[in-house]
């Protein structure tokens, strides 16, 4: 079942790159639409049964494919794990990913690649699939690397643009620094453990045996991969830009999943983790200033998708404080409620963007509270979700990941997590007041939304309003169901109940504090940021983060490329080379001269080599001397 | 006794289709076409024999009442037999074209070339000195009436000629090593022979090893080795397409065959006598072949002096052996069995452009292929890959396999200047495919023939990349790792 989950999304996006190919300009939309999205579905409800055996109580399943390397002893199968971490990973990424699916039937209706969209995005389905059902670290890299490329190839799917075009190539190099650290992490890794098995459960028995200081560089490693494909500081630049993508992709690959893969593999990797808390705490601090830095930018963007984006990215630092401190199930707890209402976020964006016929200025929009009703209500529903409004599904989440910062005395985290949730909550508002609530700037036409692009908002709404539940601990009358079922190797929190409410009530406080500001500040009247002082100026130039990344990286390796493509080498090595070969071909000629085409020539060749082997051998019998 | 019936059944049975095909070949009223698919008949049946009896038994001589040891029937011998008969049945299926086009073709073509398979399969099973020689000579006489063949043609005819005049000189060289061997040990067998040697000391072996050096030479001049190779080229220019491929891969493996044999096997223990000699003539050898193959025009001619270097690879194991490398024996194997498809499948395509016009094939010939033909472009660029030794095709790692084992024994000049030479042999592989893709085609693009030359030619190219990069997953076909364990079988069923 578990290589079906996996082979079967590659299959159906193989065999509709085929059928696109054979005829791009052809409409098949019924065709494309009945495997591209039938495809994902019946696996979410394999998904689900799957889950469910192990929610009853059922061991982790294991399937073997077929062994892809085997060297002596040393193998590497082609397996396929399924225990109680990735099978949450599994039920929620097919779910969504199916309704997204569903959801990019509407949006991309109208497109001409639509085969081709559908045979990419299945392709990110399997690859996601292959990443987290993987039983061992080469395993994972592969899906690591081929959703990596599944992003690449849809961030530049509007290929016609030059700007798409290098957004998807920002998004792939910068994802290449981080793939760099993660391949040497697993190499130290493999060579640390001195060939015993590379599977993950035979690396947890056998971490032991490395010393400290390795641990401590795989560890850094490993992270730097996550860092990359998760969008924390310093390797965030592509994901603002990987907007580019149709609004489906956003959704599905830059928000709900693929993002997430970085804090997968720390929970995978806990075993690991525990043992080197100075870098897990590293990794909580870089989550922490991540989380930061990319609400304050958020508060003053207007593109729309890139203000999710950011918070993206922001939510994306409270999942490494998360699983950085130690507290690994909540961090997944949090990548499991954010999958739903970022999804949904992003869908609500998709429908808004399709609506006005494509515009993402949220400033000039306005008032569209009365003519997309349900789109207000479902995002309502996600704002509140990721403000961390209780009972809505971030406030327990995001409340657990703050209380095991004040529980683990790492106070400047805790006050810089709980100052974001506050901003969090005032971009998130800012967002919603000024697109629907706002007085419109313009009279707008609507383009009519798709049933195809609406009742998946309604279902992920009921998530975002309910996943909460499945992890509420003591203090909310839930029993952390999520903790217990995931049996993580956590920290052990010591929180009285009462701190624990006073924790959540602040949380509560700064968030509907952030909404009633933003309320004030947006509700009646918006206006889009104007460049005033130099704070602002910096906030809304992002920094000039990409200006410094261009000056420092970009820019010198320009340099040095010129050089060496106008001086050094044509100069130095083609000259070399130049010279040398044509003297090789100067004594080929004179050598292809003895072929004369004359027999008796080629006699004398062959009986000149008969007499050297003789002088040869007469020397080597000791006859001569 | 029934059991050796059984295994000489297949030699029985090409040697039987060469005498019906004779007899076939005088009647007029017989299409060629026909006489080719008896031919692959034969073939077929004889292959099937084989894949069926392959791993049911031990090293065993043959008829050993009557032969005594002078057959021997093991893996080895049975891996090289299918590719003989493999190779028989590729010219014959490739060419299918050719020799309708040409009318000097009759039905002794296909009896000729089933004697030359049953000499080399005697070859590959002979285990007596003599018996070595005379199958020698059935698949050589066979192959020189083949170069001849275009009778009209002076060139086929003159390097028929050569052909035959070098290789007389040079099998002198051969019995008069067998009679030195035979003056010193008193017997022929090999078996005897290894025993000899291996009870000797050096000192007391000196006729043992000139008469050894003497069969050498015929053998280094049939591998087309620096300085016997002078007539590879115009040999190979001469024959007839089909000849060209047929000798180039099938015939050449052949003398591996009997090479890595008395060289693992009878000279085992004094092999190391040879090694300075060896890595000179390989030496030579690669620079040699790549300096010829550097200058040629056409691409035939090219692909003659490139299969030089080949050699030179091969001689780079066959000195490993000597130097004591245990993978060297199997990488050469890996590295015949490589450079069998990839060359095969050169010549072939070569052959089947040959059977559609009248061209001498020079590099210019070549602008613009790849637009008037895109699927055999690629095919073709396939094998040039593949040739020249790029990875993700086989011949990488023939290449590589070979390399290791001469680092392996020490040999790190050897393995330096074969990874020189096999940067040079880029420059005249790739020309072609440069010539192929960067020039714009004069005539229009043309439908991709379907049929059995061109299935069996893209059949060969999936094979080379299967073989370069292709794991077990498919059975029956041997991917990368497939390949190697059986090169592997093969020398271990020597020992």
């Amino acid at each position: 079942m578990l290589s079906i989950i996996v082979i079967l999304p590659f299959i159906s996006a193989l065999f509709l790159g085929i059928l696109y190919l054979s005829n791009p300009t052809k409409k098949r939309y019924k065709l494309y639409t009945l495997i591209g999205s039938g495809v994902p579905t019946v696996i979410a409800f394999i998904s689900f049964g799957l889950f469910f055996k192990l929610f009853n109580g059922a061991p982790s399943l294991h399937e073997d494919l077929f062994n892809w390397i085997a060297i002596g002893d040393f193998e590497i199968p082609v397996a396929f794990t399924l225990d109680r971490l990735s099978s949450i990973m599994l039920v929620f990424i097919s779910g969504i990913g199916a309704l997204i699916h569903i959801y990019a039937t509407g949006y991309m209706r109208d497109e001409e690649g639509y085969g081709k969209f559908f045979s990419y995005f299945n392709f990110f389905m399997g690859a996601m699939f292959l990443l987290i059902l993987a039983n061992n670290p080469i395993m994972m890299f592969i899906g690591w690397e081929l959703v990596g490329l599944a992003s690449y190839l849809l961030i530049g799917f509007y290929h016609q643009d030059h700007d798409n075009i290098t957004a998807a190539n920002k998004a792939f190099i910068l994802n290449r620094v981080g793939d760099f650290g993660f391949i040497m992490g697993i190499a130290l890794l493999f060579i640390s453990l001195e060939g015993t098995a590379f599977t993950f459960d035979a690396i947890a028995l056998n971490i032991h045996n490395i010393d400290l200081q390795t641990l401590t560089w795989i560890g850094i490693l490993l992270f730097i991969g996550a860092m990359g494909k998760s969008a924390q500081i310093p390797l965030y630049v592509w994901l603002p830009d990987a907007m580019a993508g149709p609004t489906p992709v956003s959704a599905l690959i830059h928000a709900a999943t693929m993002v997430t893969a970085g804090v997968y593999m720390v929970a995978r990797y806990s075993f690991l983790y525990v043992e080197i808390p100075q870098v897990g705490l590293f990794i909580a601090y870089i989550g922490a200033f991540s989380a930061l830095f990319a609400a304050i930018i958020a508060t003053y963007q207007s593109d729309i998708k890139k203000i999710l984006a950011y918070s993206t990215m922001s939510q994306l630092g409270y999942m490494f404080i998360a699983v950085g401190l130690g507290a690994y199930s909540s961090g997944v707890f949090h990548v499991f409620t954010h999958a739903f209402f970022k999804a949904l976020l992003f869908m609500g964006a998709g429908a808004v963007i399709i609506a006005l016929h494509h515009e993402q200025n949220i400033f000039k929009m306005g008032g569209l509270k009365k003519q997309l009703p349900l789109v207000y209500v479902t995002m309502f529903v996600a704002t509140l979700a990721i403000s961390g409004i209780a009972p809505f599904a971030g406030f327990f989440s995001k409340d657990a990941i703050l209380a095991s910062a004040f529980a683990s005395e790492h106070y400047l985290i805790w006050g810089i997590g709980s100052f974001t949730a506050f901003l969090t909550a005032f971009y998130m508002f800012r967002l919603l007041f000024t697109v629907f609530i706002a007085p419109a700037s313009s009279e707008n036409k609507l383009h009519s939304l798709p049933k195809s692009m609406t009742w998946p908002l309604v279902v992920l709404a009921i998530g975002s309003a309910t996943a909460g539940f499945l992890g509420r601990n003591e203090a909310y009358g839930g029993e952390n169901w999520m903790g217990h079922f995931l049996a993580l190797p956590d920290m052990v929190i010591h929180l009285s109940h009462k701190s624990e409410y006073l924790l959540g009530g602040l949380n509560m406080l700064l968030g509907l504090s952030g909404m009633f500001l933003a309320y004030k500040m947006f509700a009646i009247k918006s206006e889009a940021p104007q460049e005033r002082h130099f704070f602002n100026r910096l906030v809304i130039n992002k920094f000039y983060v990409d200006t410094l990344y261009t000056r420092i990286f970009v820019q010198p390796l320009l340099l040095l490329s010129h050089l060496i493509a106008n001086v050094i080498d044509p100069k130095l090595f083609d000259g070399i080379i130049t010279t040398l070969s044509q003297g090789y071909l100067l004594v080929g000629r004179q050598f292809s001269r003895l072929q004369s085409g004359k027999v008796r020539l080629y006699a004398i060749q062959i009986l000149v080599g008969i007499s050297l082997m003789s002088y040869y051998m007469l020397f080597k019998l000791g006859v001569l001397g | 006794m029934m059991q050796d019936i059984l295994l000489a059944l297949p030699m029985a049975i090409i040697v039987l289709g060469a005498f019906v095909l004779m007899i076939l070949g005088q009647s007029k009223k017989l299409p060629l076409e026909k006489l080719s698919h008896v031919s692959l008949l034969f073939l077929l049946l004889s292959l099937l024999i084989q894949l069926f009896t392959i791993n049911s038994y031990a090293p065993h001589f043959l008829f050993a009442e009557i032969f005594k040891e002078s057959f021997i029937v093991d893996k080895f011998a049975a891996i090289f037999d299918i590719m003989f008969t493999v190779g028989a049945g590729l010219t014959l299926l490739i060419n299918n074209d050719y020799f309708k086009s040409r009318n000097y073709f009759s039905g002794e073509y296909f009896a000729l070339l089933l004697f030359s398979v049953f000499g080399m399969m005697m070859l590959s099973h002979a285990h007596e000195l003599i018996s070595i020689f005379i199958a020698l000579e059935i698949a050589s006489l066979s192959v020189y009436t083949l170069v001849g063949y275009h009778k009209d043609n002076h060139l086929s005819s003159e390097a028929m000629m050569k052909y035959m005049i070098l290789g007389a000189l040079t099998g002198a060289f051969f019995l008069l090593g067998i009679a030195l061997i035979y003056a010193l040990v008193g017997s022929t067998s090999l078996t005897d022979i290894a025993q000899y040697v291996e009870a000797h000391n050096i000192q007391e072996l000196s006729l043992v090893l000139v008469g050894g050096s003497f069969i050498m030479v015929s053998i280094l001049f049939k591998i087309g080795a620096v300085p016997f190779h002078a007539w590879i080229i115009d040999v190979y220019h001469g024959a007839p397409y089909p000849i060209t491929m047929f000798i180039a891969s099938t015939f050449k493996i052949a003398i591996f065959a009997i090479a890595l044999r008395l060289y693992l096997v009878d000279f085992a223990s004094v092999n190391s006598f040879w090694n300075e000699m060896l890595q000179a003539i390989t030496i030579i050898t690669l620079f040699g072949g790549s300096w010829l193959a550097l200058s040629q025009k056409q691409v035939k001619r090219m692909l003659a002096a490139s299969s030089i270097v080949h050699s030179g690879y091969l001689l780079i194991g066959i000195s490993s052996i000597g130097f004591g490398s245990d993978l060297a024996a199997a990488a050469v194997m890996f590295y015949l069995i490589a450079y069998f498809l990839s060359a095969a499948g050169a010549f072939g395509i070569l052959s089947f452009i040959a059977s559609r016009s009248s061209k001498q094939m020079t590099y210019d010939d070549f602008k613009g292929f790849a637009q008037r033909r895109p699927y055999m472009a690629l095919m073709m660029t396939i094998f040039m890959l593949s040739l020249a030794g790029f990875p993700s095709t086989i011949g990488f790692l023939g290449k590589f396999y070979i390399f290791t084992s001469a680092i392996e024994s020490g040999q790190i000049l050897l393995a330096g200047l074969g990874i020189f030479t096999a940067f040079v042999s880029v420059y005249y592989y790739f020309k072609l495919v440069a010539m192929m893709y960067f020039y714009p085609s004069t005539t229009p693009q043309k439908v991709f023939p379907l049929n059995v030359s061109t299935v069996i030619i893209a059949m060969m190219a999936l094979i080379i990349v299967w073989g370069g990069i292709g794991t077990s997953l498919v059975p029956y076909i041997p991917g990368a790792d497939g390949f190697i364990n059986i090169a592997v079988d093969a020398i271990k069923s020597l020992h």
